[in-house]
């Protein structure tokens, strides 16, 4: 099985990275971007009975900024 | 009486060999200990444990988190109940960011409430920085509140954030804050990374589970101060292990 | 796999050389289907491969060598232990210490993808200095890049310098930073030559216990292979041939693959695994595998013996599934070490390994006769004698001294000398680095004492030579510096080198240290065309010059040619490393200055050889009078300074380089926050902005001034005093705060 898990960082959460790309953006010439936001996606393949969600809480995410979803595929 | 200090690491923590050298060079016991050879058993064999900096896991996920997740997965009962016992346990930098990804700060917790997230720059930022003490805990009791210190940053994810910040202050588990040369709370860079408050290091309600950005390992002599060919100011980042092992000794 | 070379014509040979990437020239694939007729066989395509890596120029030096043993690597010194042999050099520090120095290019991977090019540079000099049983203590990285505000069309498959300098300074902060070891000299030069070829070298010194020094070379008949480290893929497959040859518009596609991947946190713990086997005394002999993988790796270190080595393929840990055997033996993946271990060692090593969590692996044996052999699964792959496959040919080949004649521009002197200040400020050469160096974590280790940032909390300014005190029980130091104007090389290469050497010598000084060694990167064109190699022998002369005179030796380098696309050669860049001897960093000196009222003074004298400075740069003149050097003169300045520094009368000191005496003047205003009051007599030109070699400014004591004067005589004489908050040099009046813009934000504004 693999499940894809897409963390990003919650609403209101400051994103450097992201406001730096755009930066760059638009200094590159692309006056359009108005925002760039980063997500990790995970690809993890499972064999069995292993908990994605309990993957995330323990390990992939921090509360205090990250949301996600998983996906199975 | 010797203290014994646990020096925990894993492949990519980098700054053990001068937190070692630090607590050596005060007649304590150090060992570098990986990880791997640390059980609940030996855990208790040691007075002090401290996480030194570094990039545990090349900060892969999140810094800190792989580390602290295997912390979790073998020790973590253990390490409550050290903690429980009153005994110190410090983290520097990424020792910090394990303590707070491990639920030991700002308080005990099975999931993180607290984050050190990616620095307002978005950038690593190496720069001499200069802390005010706002409370004591284990860890600065040779300190004085109010005093100014000047213990260096290196640290890409030093950003502290938490739902709990109010709480910190009013508990008085702040330690340390950022501040100019005049004292006063101030921005970029004297605030390197953009932390709430402008905190650089807290501790937990009972003092004796502490973290703090900068790396007082590096300021453990004048020589390495970013200016002491014009001043003599001494090493303040020397204090903050003298108040440890002072405190472990008293245990 | 069988290669029809007997069979094979000229046409056909060539054409072999090229479809199988073996990148060998005609007349050595004359001599390849020699050697092999008398062998009454073919050779695989394995020994193939193996042969168009060692005699790569890369690796072999076939080119360079010839000239640098007659005219470059002649100097001795006392202090120099092992020279240029092996894969780093090794210098007496003391009692019981040494020294290491290595340092590298890495320009054809970083031109393609400059992020792992430029780590990969990091890790793969981090290898040459741990295989000499050292423990690394400092990195180094002087870059090179076309104009970050390049605004014409970029040639085909060329990246813009701005997308190669944060590249490279990205993946050389994440490596650097990952592993622990800090970045703390460098310098950043940008030119348009090298728009289509950047330049990355990277150095690293490191500090052994002298009976810890462990050669490249493996014990005796019987000893064991060990391969230890990462994973081997088909990263960097064909890296040294492609370092070899000039880059063209499909380079990105045909050459991806020899871009080599680096892993920073495997390297950790190998590091420490390596030095650890080494202090118990389990290794007999240590190498790393950079250019050409396990085929260079292992052939040298049996050669080097004199004897030769059994091979099996079979056990080595691989990255990929059904890689050829020629892939595996030339794969140049990162992250690897060669061991070679007495039989009853090896369970001991393997346990250290494990304990680190390392791969480990044996894979073959020494044997007495100077023969390689390999096999893999079951087949034997490659056979051939180590005199022939390490020997390449030499080259004598043909080299012409370019004529240099005088260009002496006419033009009126500036009308505003304050405007002229503050464009040479802000100038991509001179303006302030910081966005590069707080990237870097130049104090892990925590034996930083004199940074690359200096002066008062809050202000700083650029230091001349970064310090490290690598001892915990001695305050003995090491200061470390990288230097080369490759503007001046353009124009005149043997005045140009001279001039390196010279500043190399000037940055070390400054901080109070005492040159002790010099290792060299000699960036160039093509050596097949015949001026460019006259550049080169005209280099290797002029390094000579001041380094024999100042009595240090070239211990350790590396030649990168083929700096060429079809719009160009770089202008030829000897990058230095200088190293220096700090006999207390207590003493040491940094370029801030420190107190209102102490007096300034200029030690040499500013000639009218304006060729080549920023000066003419910001007015957009061409002259080609590059200053010269006497390094008879040079030695005698420096005896004089270290002795005032030692004699702790100065209270800061700066070199005099890019921009001349107004520039310098101004940073070190800079670090102390303070101004100075200065005036000066003769040509305002030549004496404001001159970049004449052997110079410096410093800041004498209170109540030292005529223990100085004394000393120096009428090599020094005194411009003025520090004081207030503005810049004052004559007709230069300006704040402080003006200053401090001009110079602080122009990297930023163009890098965000």
């Amino acid at each position: 099985m693999k499940a894809e898990v897409k963390v990003e960082l919650k609403e209101g959460v400051f994103d450097p990275e992201g406001e730096n790309i755009k930066k760059a953006l638009n200094l590159l010439g692309f006056s359009g971007v108005k925002n760039v936001k980063l997500a990790k996606v995970y690809t993890i393949e499972v064999d069995g009975n292993d908990n994605v969600e309990e993957m995330c809480t323990k390990l992939l995410t921090n509360p205090v900024i990250h949301t996600y979803t998983i996906r199975k595929g | 009486m010797n203290v014994r200090v646990c020096i925990l690491r894993i492949e990519g923590t980098n700054c053990e060999q001068e937190t070692y050298d630090a607590f050596l060079e005060l007649g304590a016991q150090p060992e570098l200990i990986h990880l791997k050879e640390l059980t609940a058993k030996t855990l208790f064999d040691y007075q002090c444990v401290m996480i030194p900096g570094g990039f545990s896991s090349g900060d892969y996920v999140r810094a800190g988190a792989i580390f602290a997740a295997r912390i979790k997965s073998t020790l973590f009962s253990a390490l409550k109940e050290y903690v429980e016992n009153g005994y110190p346990v410090g983290g520097i930098c990424n020792g910090f960011q394990i303590l707070v990804e491990l639920g030991l700060l700002p308080r005990l917790s099975d999931h993180p409430e607290a984050c050190l997230a990616t620095n307002d720059s978005a950038r690593f930022e190496c720069r001499p920085t200069l802390l005010k003490l706002e409370n004591h805990c284990a860890f600065t009791q040779k300190m004085t509140i109010g005093g100014i210190y000047e213990i260096p940053s290196a640290h890409a994810e030093g950003k502290f954030v938490s739902p709990l910040t109010d709480e910190l202050m009013e508990n008085n588990q702040v330690i340390f804050r950022y501040c100019n040369p005049e004292g006063e709370h101030a921005g970029y860079p004297w605030n390197p990374n953009g932390s709430h408050y402008n905190i650089a290091g807290i501790c937990n309600e009972e003092g004796n589970v502490f973290g703090m950005m900068p790396h007082p390992e590096r300021a453990f002599y004048r020589y390495q101060n970013q200016d002491w060919t014009r001043n003599g100011n001494g090493a303040h980042g020397r204090l903050v292990f003298e108040s440890v092992l002072e405190y472990a000794r008293r245990l | 796999m069988e290669v029809p070379v007997l069979e094979s014509d000229a046409e056909k040979l060539k054409e072999i050389s090229e479809v199988t990437g073996a990148g060998l020239e005609l007349q050595e694939m004359e001599k390849v289907r020699e050697y092999f007729k008398e062998k009454k066989r073919n050779p695989t395509d394995v020994e193939l491969q193996a042969l168009g890596q060692a005699w790569s120029e890369h690796c072999s030096y076939k080119t360079s060598m010839p000239i640098l043993k007659e005219v470059l690597l002649t100097i001795e010194a006392p202090q120099n232990m092992v020279v240029v042999e092996e894969d780093a050099g090794v210098v007496d520090f003391d009692n019981d210490h040494a020294y290491v120095i290595a340092f590298e290019s890495h320009n054809h991977p970083s031109a393609i993808e400059p992020y792992g090019g430029a780590a990969t540079g990091i890790g793969g000099i981090l290898r040459d200095v741990v295989c000499m049983g050292a423990q690394p203590v400092a990195l180094v990285d002087p870059l090179f890049f076309g104009l970050l505000d390049y605004q014409e069309k970029l040639p085909k498959g060329v990246k813009h310098p701005k997308f190669l300098f944060s590249g490279v300074v990205a993946g050389i902060r994440d490596y650097g930073n990952r592993v622990g070891i800090p970045t703390v000299a460098g310098e950043v030069f940008f030119h348009n030559g090298y728009l289509s070829n950047c330049i990355v070298n990277v150095g690293c010194v490191g500090v052994v216990k002298k009976e810890e020094i462990i050669h490249s070379r493996v014990g005796s008949p019987g000893d064991y292979f060990i391969l230890v480290g990462g994973r081997t893929g088909r990263d960097g497959i064909h890296g040294v041939t492609f370092a070899s040859a000039e880059l063209h518009e499909n380079s990105e596609h045909e050459s991806r693959s020899a871009v080599q991947v680096g892993d920073p946190i495997l390297k950790e713990p190998l590091i420490h695994a390596c030095l650890e086997a080494n202090k118990k005394k389990l290794l007999t002999g240590m190498k790393d595998l950079g250019g050409g993988g396990l085929s260079c790796a292992v052939g040298e270190m049996a050669y080097a013996a004199g004897y030769g080595a059994e091979v099996s393929l079979d056990e080595v840990p691989l990255k990929e599934k059904g890689m050829h055997s020629w892939e595996i033996w030339i794969s140049e993946s990162q992250e690897r070490m060669m061991l070679s271990v007495d039989t009853e060692n090896v369970e001991e090593v393997k346990k250290i390994f494990e304990k680190w969590d390392v791969p480990c692996t044996v894979i073959g044996k020494v044997i007495p006769e100077k023969i390689l052999r390999i096999t893999h699964n079951g087949t034997k792959i490659l056979e051939m004698e180590l005199d022939f496959l390490t020997k390449s040919p030499r080259y004598r080949r043909p080299y012409i001294i370019r004529e240099i004649t005088p260009v002496v521009p006419n033009g009126a002197p500036p009308d505003d000398y304050t405007e002229i200040l503050l464009l040479l400020l802000s100038s991509p050469n001179i303006c302030s680095k910081d966005w590069v160096i707080r990237q870097y974590d130049h104090e892990v280790r925590g034996s930083t004492v004199i940074k690359p940032l200096q002066g008062k909390i809050g202000d700083y300014t650029h230091g001349d030579a970064a310090v490290i005190k690598p001892l915990r029980n001695s305050y003995r130091g090491l200061a470390i510096t990288a230097d080369v104007n490759p503007r001046w090389v353009e124009i005149d290469p043997y005045w140009g080198a001279a001039s390196a050497v010279d500043e190399v010598c000037r940055n070390l000084v400054s901080v109070g240290a005492s040159p002790h060694s010099l290792a060299d990167c000699l960036n160039f064109g093509n050596p097949e065309k015949p001026e460019r190699l006259g550049d080169f022998v005209q280099v290797a002369k002029g390094l000579h010059l001041v380094a024999s005179v100042m009595g240090i030796s070239f211990v350790s380098g590396n030649v990168s040619f083929y700096n060429e696309s079809h719009s160009g050669a770089i202008p030829p860049t000897p990058t230095l490393l200088g190293v220096g001897i700090v006999t207390d960093i207590r003493n040491a000196v940094t370029a801030d200055l420190k107190e209102q009222g102490n007096s300034l003074y200029h030690i040499g004298k500013a000639e009218k050889e304006m060729g080549g400075s920023e000066y003419y740069e910001v007015r957009h003149v061409y002259g080609n009078q590059i200053p010269r050097t006497d390094p008879h003169i040079l030695k005698s300045r420096i005896r004089k300074l270290l002795q005032a520094i030692d004699n702790q009368i100065i209270a800061s000191c700066h070199d005099v380089s890019h921009g001349g005496l107004a520039v310098c003047v101004s940073e070190m205003a800079l670090g102390g926050n303070v101004g100075v009051n200065m005036s000066v007599n003769g040509v305002k030109e030549v004496e404001l902005f001159s970049e004449s070699n052997s110079r410096w400014v410093v800041e004498v004591r209170k109540g030292k001034e005529k223990e100085f004067e004394k000393l120096f005589g009428k090599d020094a004489h005194k411009l003025g005093e520090v004081t207030g908050k503005r810049i004052v040099i004559g007709d230069i009046d300006i704040s402080l705060t003006d200053v401090r813009h001009a110079w602080e934000t122009p990297l930023w504004r163009m890098m965000g």
